[in-house]
């Protein structure tokens, strides 16, 4: 459960994010909509405790994010925008060492990641340094390290950038089923299908603000579209088109 | 402290490391072993050419020399080999045909004949290195021979003592130790041995800031339930560790080339006991790091590898700075300079070289000054790392 409360914050002159309010709530997936430069990375920066909020508070199943950062990384499994993986590392060594950060031993480790490569189907690549993978098998390592812990929160600044159909449908599979274990996902993106196809509630941001929130249905009914690109095109130009 | 998460990293920085072979090998190896190997070179080929000019024939050019055929039936009663030039004096000392050259004035016999001065230039370059040295010292030492040997005969004509001139008689001796006078030469160890800790650091240094920042797993990493401050103290833990990895290979080429220096020839003795190694290495070991802290805290102001790898080189003439003011301006050890890294390790080791009792107490400033220094630099590093704007590339 995240509970996001006016954080803003600001770079120099410019305002990046200005008192951002939402809530993600256990087995739901929430998304964040906007277009590149809204704000969603900074928003989700801020949320997931990489960067301090000039304001507001964020609290992560109850723990304030700025007061205690540490326990409240400690409940999240995030996937940032930078998803780099050590080249020289295999895929399995890349995931154990952010196991071991998390503070696993190596047993639990192991029955996790036997989870997570069947999940996310990495049997032919586990074992292979990662130099050289393909951007969904980079993913697919890069989502497996962030969840080996098993988070109950689910943090992800757009997941699917750069994937093809088949990672695509991987990714969301796996966010279905996490959801149905009752976990809290929360994650950005600028692609109308995908948040349409996964998403049970939409906050939709632009220009560092929150300008509507709600389920698809609520906000074509709001905006009086009947497809959700529409819908957003007409929020973030203040009913213009 | 979070000590699991400082292994972690530590461990996982030194395995990646330890898999990069051209790394290890540019780095680490080659390091360890082109210092020594060039030291080595460089004092027997030093040695060989001083010994060449020494030894050999003499080759003197004189101009004039039909004006002093006495003194030319002298040159060669002393094995001078005489050589006429079609240059100018100066152009051919320019040139580096001859070290030196001799010109006899035209009234060398009318005046030798009258008792009167008679005069002889000699052209050689002072700023000319070593080896030319020699040369020109053999030449005057020569010249002042026949200038005694005249000098005397014409007190004998007039029936005086030749004794009677020499109104002192200089005794050298000459204090320095065996092992002090080829000690110049080996003034350079401190300098290879410092720079191999900072050549083993380097790479890791960079790589485990602006590399990962580069690659953009910076920021996923520091995502994990760990403070910042522990997984950069495991990152530098590692870098530093490559260092000592580096300086302990060095150590050992120098050990195992040692029998191929020049030191017989030199007239000095040097021996490098398995007690000497190991105080060498808790001198120096300390260093490992402040080499580590000062080139992340350089690499964290690049914006890519590239530019990192650029500053740091830089930095590689920093520990040079004492040894050459060492070997200009030899200095009476003093206790301040024992709480100036680098300028103490180089005074320490040079006094081992030198065969000289290393007192105990400036080992311990020694050690206590250098880690102090490094422990202040790698806090700032870490403060560094804790700063929002160093986390991203952009």
């Amino acid at each position: 459960m995240i509970l996001v409360n006016n954080i803003s914050k600001s770079f120099g002159n410019v305002q990046a994010v200005k008192d951002v309010s939402l809530e993600a709530p256990d087995g739901q997936i929430t998304a964040l909509l906007g277009a590149n430069g809204a704000g969603k990375t900074t928003s989700m920066r801020m949320i997931y405790a990489l960067i301090e909020p000039a304001t507001g508070t964020v609290a992560i199943d109850g723990i304030d994010s700025v007061s205690d950062p540490i326990a409240a990384r400690a409940r999240m499994g995030i996937l940032p925008d930078a998803r780099g993986l050590y080249t020289r590392l295999t895929a399995r060594e890349n995931i154990q060492y952010f196991g071991r950060l998390q503070g696993m031993n190596d047993e639990i480790i192991d029955q996790r990641m036997k989870e997570m490569i069947e999940r996310l189907g990495m049997e032919k690549f586990i074992d292979r340094k990662t130099e050289g993978f393909s951007q969904g098998q980079r993913v697919k390592v890069a989502l497996a390290r962030c969840l080996i812990h098993d988070p109950q929160n689910i943090l992800l600044d757009e997941p699917t950038n750069g994937l093809d159909v088949m990672s695509t449908r991987g990714v969301r599979e796996f966010l279905r089923d996490e959801k149905a274990k009752g976990k809290c996902v929360l994650f950005s993106s600028h692609v109308m299908q995908e948040v349409s196809a996964v998403c049970d509630d939409i906050v939709v941001i632009d220009a560092g603000e929150i300008c509507a929130r709600g389920s698809e249905t609520e906000l074509l009914a709001v905006t009086g579209r009947d497809n959700l690109e529409d819908a957003f095109v007409h929020l973030v130009t203040g009913g213009q088109s | 402290m979070n000590r699991a998460a400082f292994k972690t990293v530590y461990w996982k920085e030194v395995l990646e490391n330890l898999r990069d072979k051209r790394t290890m090998l540019s780095s680490v190896l080659m390091g360890a072993v082109l210092g020594p190997l060039f030291l080595v070179g460089f004092m027997n080929i030093v040695v060989k050419m001083q010994q060449d000019k020494a030894e050999r024939q003499l080759e003197l050019p004189i101009i004039n020399i039909s004006k002093a055929q006495n003194l030319e039936k002298f040159f060669k009663a002393q094995g001078v080999k005489i050589v006429s030039i079609n240059k100018t004096p100066e152009q051919s000392i320019k040139d580096k045909d001859y070290d030196v050259i001799l010109e006899i004035d035209d009234d060398f016999a009318s005046h030798i004949k009258n008792a009167k001065p008679a005069g002889i230039k000699i052209y050689y370059d002072d700023s000319a290195k070593g080896a030319a040295k020699v040369t020109v010292n053999r030449t005057r030492s020569l010249i002042s021979a026949y200038e005694k040997q005249i000098g005397d005969l014409r007190l004998q004509l007039r029936g005086i003592l030749p004794g009677l001139t020499n109104v002192i008689f200089i005794e050298n001796h000459d204090l320095s130790t065996k092992t002090s006078r080829g000690a110049m030469f080996v003034s350079f160890l401190p300098y290879i041995l410092i720079i191999s800790l900072f050549v083993g650091s380097m790479y890791l240094a960079i790589d485990t800031t602006a590399g990962e920042k580069e690659r953009k797993s910076m920021e996923p990493l520091f995502l994990n339930p760990v403070s910042r401050s522990h997984i950069l103290m495991g990152k530098l833990a590692a870098t530093s560790s490559f260092g000592l990895l580096t300086l302990v290979l060095t150590l050992m080429t120098f050990k195992a080339t040692l029998p191929w220096y020049p030191f017989e020839k030199l007239g000095m003795s040097f021996e490098l006991d398995l007690l000497s190694m190991l105080m060498i290495f808790v001198i120096l070991a300390p260093l490992a790091l402040l080499a580590g802290s000062i080139q992340t805290i350089i690499a964290a102001f690049a914006k890519s590898f590239r530019e990192a790898q650029t500053y740091v080189s830089v930095l590689m003439f920093v520990p040079a700075i004492p040894t050459m003011f060492l070997t200009f301006m030899p200095v009476k050890e003093k206790l301040w300079m024992m709480i100036i890294p680098i300028l103490n390790q180089n005074l320490i080791i040079n006094q081992m070289i030198r065969g000289e009792k290393v007192v105990f107490s400036d080992l311990v400033l020694t050690v206590l000054s250098t880690l102090f220094l490094g422990l202040i630099l790698a806090w700032v590093a870490i403060q560094l790392y804790n700063r929002e704007k160093m986390l991203f590339s952009e």
